[in-house]
């Protein structure tokens, strides 16, 4: 459905995009993951037609993004980071009038069924103004969906919005693979790892890694982190039992607890739990620490570098 | 077909929104006192100028024409709505026509509405019809440049208010511009400038009943390259 190769966008100097080629298959949703300033959004504009590459192309159901603009654009269902939306309209009627510009004559059916299918039927002729952010976010979905569109490409979609709002956001996404080819992005690892079915890591411009979540955390995770609280020991005598078990690298106060860094693929919490009840202190919190996008980006940057041999 | 569509929404927007309400009431409000006004004179001074309500407008229109415009580019800009419309299968020229006659046919609406004053004028003394027709082509005509130039600038920024300040500044210019003969010393120079000067294209021609090919390609002109200009600006917002 989407098929890019050796997409690059220069601004000067600064290489925003740098030859990324890709591709998403029908039915499948594949997360753009990566930090700010990456070039996630630059590659989703340059596919929405919204720019032109400096280099390299992309076809989108066939139709090249430069030749054939229009028609990969009519194939594209495109929500922004920023949800556009015009005030002073109602739902229906922004609806209704992003059909139409997407070349869909009697919008009224589409209307109807992309409101209830976001669930926003019900405040069809409500001013965008009121809507608060969660439905405006449905908003911005909803337009991406009324022409039915062949690929969906959504830009950050849970940015902004609180955590019950973003679950229905990861599910809808989740839905959407159903019918559409889905590529979306996002900075939330976890979200990556829910949500699709394939991720490609982008950093500076560049894709460094590709697979399936679950696979990619395990390959790139510089091991894993727990939480760990005690109850009846001074700090000293605490961090001293902790660094005594075996697989532990590190034990770092935090609060009125410590983060241990242990192993890859070492399960320290049994050994934890049976030291502190030996000793006859109490444990009071134990819990996994998920390791942050930034953590796996820098083992990925440095095993990059060491590769080279910098 | 774009065109059409982006039209109708800024046709609808137009009579959805209190502010376009207040501009048209204060332009009919406005023409309304200086029409009273012009009956009274009518009455002892001199006969009513048929022309007396586009002639008002020609200098009025400085001010309403970028309140109508300031909102249709520099909006979409700053809502974010732009970068989806330019990921539309329709073209950048579809988009500012659109917005460009969904102004204009606002403004005709209005327009139109001040008509009324004519039909008054004519109930009560003889009146010169050719003439208050040919000063309404005119002002149509006048008002489409006007508009041309407020999207023109509203296209430039994504502050309404600049926009606006902007337009405004250069109307007043080409107001003035009826003006040169006063401040140059030349009289070719002076005739020049004062042909390539909105008003110099409409007080001594239409307003005075005169409907000339010259002045209709100038306001059409006017339009035409202020659109074409306004299309590449629109356009630039995908090298950014």
């Amino acid at each position: 459905m989407i098929e890019a190769e050796g997409l690059t966008k220069r601004y000067g100097k600064l290489v925003a995009v740098d030859h990324v080629s890709f591709s998403v298959q029908p039915g499948e949703i594949v997360g753009l993951l990566g930090p700010n300033g990456a070039g996630k959004t630059t590659t989703m504009r340059m596919l929405t037609g919204f720019m032109p590459p400096s280099e390299g192309t992309a076809r989108v159901v066939g139709h090249d993004i430069i030749e054939d603009s229009m028609a990969a654009r009519r194939a594209i269902g495109y929500m922004p980071e920023r949800i556009p939306i015009y005030p002073d309209m109602t739902v229906r009627g922004y609806i209704a009038f992003w059909a139409r510009l997407r070349g869909i004559r009697r919008p009224a059916g589409h209307v109807e069924a992309v409101l209830k299918r976001v669930d926003l039927y019900d405040r069809r002729d409500t001013l965008i103004r009121q809507l608060s952010k969660g439905m405006r976010q449905r908003l911005g979905l909803a337009q991406a969906l009324v022409h039915e569109p062949e690929v969906v490409i959504l830009d950050e979609p849970t940015i902004g919005i609180d955590p019950q709002q973003v679950i229905e956001v990861r599910e809808s996404v989740r839905e959407l693979g159903r019918k559409h080819a889905v590529l979306f992005s996002t900075h939330i690892l976890t979200e990556a790892e829910q949500v699709c079915d394939r991720v490609l890591i982008i950093n500076k411009g560049h894709i460094v890694a590709e697979g399936d979540p679950g696979e990619l955390r395990q390959q790139l995770e510089p091991g894993t982190q727990l939480y760990v609280v005690i109850g009846g020991a001074s700090a000293d005598q605490a961090a001293a039992l902790l660094s005594a078990i075996p697989g532990v690298i590190s034990v770092e106060v935090q609060g009125e607890g410590f983060n241990v860094s242990t192993q890859a693929g070492t399960d320290i919490r049994g050994a934890v739990f049976a030291q502190v009840s030996a000793a006859g202190y109490s444990l009071l919190e134990i819990r996994a620490v998920a390791s942050t996008l930034e953590d796996i980006f820098l083992n990925l940057v440095s095993r990059d570098s060491q590769a080279e041999g910098v | 077909m774009g065109t059409w569509i982006v039209l109708r929404r800024e046709l609808s927007q137009y009579f959805t929104s209190l502010f376009a309400y207040v501009i048209a009431f204060a332009i009919l409000l406005l023409t309304g006192i200086l029409f009273n006004r012009e009956l009274t004179v009518s009455m002892t001074v001199r006969p009513a100028n048929p022309a007396l309500v586009p002639s008002v407008l020609s200098f009025m229109l400085i001010f309403f024409a970028p309140l109508l415009t300031m909102r249709l580019f520099a909006e979409e800009k700053r809502e974010g709505t732009l970068e989806l419309l330019l990921t539309a299968p329709v073209q950048e020229s579809g988009i500012v026509f659109g917005k460009f006659l969904g102004a204009w046919s606002y403004y005709t609406i209005v327009l139109l509405l001040t008509f009324t004053y004519q039909f008054i004028l004519a109930s009560i003394t003889p009146t010169d019809i050719g003439h208050a027709f040919s000063a309404y082509i005119g002002i149509w005509l006048y008002g489409g440049a006007m508009l041309a130039i407020g999207i023109f600038f509203s296209a430039l920024t994504e502050n309404q208010i600049v926009a606006s300040f902007l337009s405004m500044i250069t109307l007043l210019i080409l107001w003035l511009g009826d003006q040169a003969g006063l401040l140059i010393a030349n009289i070719e120079v002076a005739r020049f400038v004062r042909n390539l000067s909105l008003q110099g294209n409409f007080s001594t021609s239409f307003a005075a009943g005169l409907v000339r090919g010259e002045d209709i390609a100038f306001f059409a002109g006017v339009i035409i390259v202020m659109l074409y200009v306004t299309i590449h600006v629109v356009e630039s917002n995908r090298w950014r």
